[in-house]
């Protein structure tokens, strides 16, 4: 019976077009990174349909499931970038300091090229952030890079609701700077956030008490008609946040500012969130153990604006020697090619252990994105979703030669022909089509001011060339 | 210019001695159509049709084809330009509806410009009722249902209000919505508003006293239709994820919806056959790729090409490999693309025609392009822009088709409608007969 109605549901997903392919393999004779068991040599994986089922030596293939060797070469988990801009069509909602209600879910790009060059990168899942043109942005999408599949197949079923906030000099310049919107200081940002939050708790019990009347004067046990207080989609979201459903990613990179938002957060009982970028927080790194706060930074990224003069290389590794669980992202489409370069800095700059940078783009990134339970480390039970390095994930010279998904291929270094985009325009004529998309935006592309550029003039400084 | 001669409608009227195709697309050689007072009275051969003694006959001559009027399902011909308020407001974030693009309380027929050319060019071109909208943003306004009579269309409405325009339209410039995102996020803010407005509207009427008076905002009481099944949104999307997003509107608020244009509607037809979505569709074709047009051509056109040409000839059939895999891929994009409605119609789904903005002048070349290369048969276009697009807009009844009963709406044509050379002669709408005076062939 039980499998009847898995065959249902299968089938219902089917015609609604949820096609996430599971696949199942059995890598063989590598060294596995298990990341939260250590490293096992010569060691063999098995994946079916798309769950790690054994991790051992001598394991045999099931029939039918692909067997690939390994032998000498590293079985990662794959990366996990907790700061992406790809595979959107839009970023920045920037026209209200508060986008609560819009959300990356509904802006995403199922056919951006992006995820494949991230596939080659050996990163498996992405966070699809709201840019940070708002105080409250947008939501983000966790996403899987099951590249081909639409909308809905790129969704990673199960991940955690997350929104964007943004603090100091995006939210500031964009609004009140520009026009006669707060915030325009740091002063005015966090009496943004108390505003709104004041709000959406009145909101709350202004709509439960209309809901409740409209129910009663239904049934005849309440004689006045009540008055309606609509649904409103932004303080839906925003009660949401206060009720602890939705995790909080906000843009930050002064200490002073990141301890504010503490407080604020503090102040409304808000518990799970994760600073991004947070360029000055190895300052206040104690601060951010006790609130259990997580970190989510570049490894030697700063001084591209006036806000983000003040940093250092050792960022990451004093965050992570502090306890403060931290991750590497990338916010660029070039950059999330070779987090593993990213995270092998912490090792080169602040002596971090081989283990924690790598836990910085995997397991790491994972618990901050509430995914730690499904994927971040290769464990029986977790999703397959792994890659296949060349050499040590760390070193300058390795490459991802193969990556997998749910168990199934969706990169392979053998098999990568010219052209793997999935869209070919019919007008387009070659040439315009063969210039790629890096050519164009480079590392400058698909960042968190996307679609805001236009709110920092000539007179301001050259945002539109800066990544934040 | 066309000449309109009202007179001669008033007691009957006929053409005798001409090719009728019917939109199931049986043709009568050496036929007759009567019509009286705005209805087709009698259609058939020669013999079965009795022509009443006060009617004003035409003779075609054994060569006139006469066709069922053409329908735009969704047409923008008379439209003001969308120029509303521009500019940035105050408070970007909070516009405004009129500002934002969110203007469903607008009808056509208090807006359309008369003098547009497109009124009278699109009754040459066979057309004979269309349902015409405004140009705008988010809800442009609702669309109204109108005879195609050139200049006099404006003043021959058939019915007001028969949809509400939606599309995935930012708002213009530096506004909120900017981005599909915050469009979605619109919609549903309309919805909730309009409900709470709605309800607190019939809580004020049903009490005396003691209970403040709702607002009656007219862009959400616009919306009271849509919610509550009364009238479809004709939703313009083209691509497949614009229809999906659609589809998930649809899904969480559940109301009718017509797909307008749906250029990649195809990926989705299943989910359109399933939720019974009829689509409108456009025929704004892509262009050919250089290279696709131009095989089979090269070797002449070197041979008369001066030195300079050549080499480009040359180079261009320098195919690497990498760009004959692009162009593999690009003729199946190409192909996909043309053969849409094709594609549609063998899912299921039901398809009627849509211009959305197409200039008339390409309806011809691009119903060519439908014919001689998506390997669609005359009379399947001939359905799809009469009955097929009726039905859709439930009016199979009483246009559509050239039969007894139905609405007096035909053209006639003095060659097949898909040549190139075809002219359209006269244009019967409402039973009213306007000869054309078509300075150009098409």
């Amino acid at each position: 019976m039980k499998k009847i109605v898995l065959l249902f549901f299968a089938l219902l997903l089917s015609l609604g077009g949820y096609a996430q392919e599971k696949g199942s393999v059995l890598i063989t004779g590598g060294t596995v990174m298990t990341i939260t068991d250590g490293n096992k040599e010569n060691t063999d994986l098995l994946i079916e349909d798309g769950i790690i089922t054994e991790i051992g030596r001598d394991l045999s293939a099931p029939g039918g499931v692909e067997i690939i060797d390994a032998s000498g070469k590293y079985v990662m988990p794959g990366i996990i970038d907790a700061h992406s801009h790809i595979a959107a069509v839009d970023v920045n909602e920037w026209t209200h300091p508060v986008t609560a209600e819009v959300t990356m879910e509904e802006s995403i790009d199922p056919n951006d090229i992006n995820m494949y060059w991230a596939l080659a990168g050996g990163v498996t899942s992405i966070h699809l952030m709201h840019g940070s043109a708002n105080v409250i942005g947008g939501q983000n999408e966790t996403l899987k890079l099951r590249y081909g599949g639409d909308m809905d197949a790129l969704r990673f079923d199960g991940a955690p609701r997350t929104i964007k906030f943004a603090l100091g000099e995006n939210p500031t310049r964009v609004h009140g700077q520009r026009f006669n919107v707060q915030p325009r200081t740091r002063m005015g940002v966090e009496q943004v956030v108390r505003d709104h939050f004041d709000a959406a708790l009145d909101y709350r019990r202004n709509r439960r008490e209309y809901l409740e009347a409209r129910e009663a004067y239904k049934e005849g046990a309440r004689e006045e008609a009540p008055v309606p207080v609509a649904k409103n989609a932004r303080m839906e979201v925003l009660v949401d946040i206060l009720e602890g459903e939705i995790r909080v990613h906000c843009h930050s990179y002064r200490a002073d500012e990141i301890m504010m938002l503490m407080r604020v957060f503090d102040d409304y009982d808000i518990e799970d969130y994760t600073f991004q970028h947070a360029n000055e927080a190895f300052k206040i790194a104690p601060e951010l153990r006790k609130n259990s706060a997580y970190t989510s930074v570049f490894s030697d990224w700063w001084a591209y604006k006036f806000e983000v003069y003040y940093s250092t290389a050792f960022n990451a590794s004093i965050l992570n020697a502090s306890g403060v669980i931290n991750s590497i992202n990338s916010d660029s489409g070039e950059l999330i090619r070779h987090l593993n370069h990213e995270a092998a800095k912490t090792v080169h700059y602040g002596d971090t252990s081989k283990q924690d940078a790598l836990r910085m783009i995997t397991i790491n990134p994972a618990m901050q994105l509430g995914i730690d339970e499904k994927v971040g480390s290769i464990e029986e039970g977790k999703h397959g979703d792994v890659a296949i390095w060349s050499g040590h994930p760390l070193s300058i010279y390795s490459l991802a030669e193969a990556t997998f998904v749910d168990g199934k291929k969706y990169f392979d270094r053998d098999e990568d022909a010219d052209d793997m985009r999935l869209e070919v325009n019919p007008a387009d004529d070659f040439e315009h089509a063969d210039r790629r998309w890096y050519e164009e935006h480079g590392r400058r592309g698909g960042t968190c001011l996307r679609g805001a550029e236009i709110r920092f003039n000539e007179q301001e400084m050259q945002f539109r060339y800066q990544t934040n | 210019m066309a000449v309109s001669l009202p007179g001669w409608a008033q007691p009957a009227g006929a053409f005798e001695n001409v090719i009728i195709h019917t939109a199931d697309g049986e043709v009568i050689d050496g036929g007759t159509i009567v019509w009286r007072n705005g209805i087709i009275r009698s259609v058939g051969a020669e013999e079965e049709v009795a022509i009443p003694f006060d009617a004003y006959v035409r003779d075609g001559g054994d060569s006139l084809h006469v066709y069922p009027g053409f329908i735009d399902g969704m047409a923008f011909w008379g439209s003001p330009d969308d120029n509303g308020p521009g500019g940035t407001p105050d408070e970007p974030g909070n516009p405004g509806y009129e500002r934002a693009g969110i203007q469903p309380q607008r009808y056509p027929s208090e807006h359309l410009k008369s003098n547009d050319q497109a009124l009278e060019k699109a009754a040459e071109m066979g057309f004979t009722a269309a349902v015409l909208g405004l140009e705008g943003r988010m809800l442009p306004g609702q669309v109204d249902l109108f005879f195609v009579k050139g200049n006099q269309t404006p003043d021959n409405l058939l019915e007001r209000g028969l949809g509400v325009l939606a599309q995935f339209s930012e708002a213009r410039g530096s506004v909120y919505p900017s981005t599909t995102m915050a469009l979605m996020a619109q919609f549903r803010q309309l919805f909730y508003d309009a409900k709470a407005q709605h309800q607190q509207q019939e809580y004020f009427a049903s009490v005396s006293s003691n209970y403040p008076a709702p607002t009656n905002e007219k862009v959400l009481e616009a919306l009271y239709p849509v919610m509550e099944l009364e009238q479809p949104f004709f939703f313009v999307a083209d691509s497949k994820e614009n229809i999906e997003r659609m589809l998930w509107l649809q899904e969480e608020f559940g109301f009718d919806v017509i797909l307008v244009s749906g250029k990649e509607a195809y990926k989705t037809a299943e989910e359109l056959r399933r939720r019974d979505i009829p689509v409108l569709a456009g025929i704004d074709l892509p262009e050919k790729p250089d290279w696709m047009s131009a095989d089979g051509e090269e070797n002449n056109e070197n041979d008369e090409e001066g030195g300079e040409e050549k080499d480009r000839n040359t180079k261009q059939q320098e195919v690497t490999e990498e760009m004959q895999h692009f162009r593999e891929r690009q003729q199946k994009a190409y192909e996909e693309r043309i053969n849409n409605i094709k594609s549609l119609r063998e899912s299921g789904v039901r398809v009627g025609y849509g211009s959305n903005g197409l200039k008339i002048s390409d309806i011809r070349k691009n119903l060519l392009v439908l014919k001689e290369e998506a390997g669609m048969m005359e009379p399947q276009l001939l359905n799809m822009l009469t009955q097929s697009t009726a039905d859709i807009l439930g009016y199979g009844q009483r246009l559509g088709d050239v039969k007894e009963g139905r609405l007096a709406n035909f053209t006639v044509f003095d060659n097949p409608f898909t040549e190139e050379k075809a002219k359209g002669l006269f244009s019967v709408s409402n039973g009213e007969v306007t000869e054309l005076e078509s300075k150009t062939s098409n």
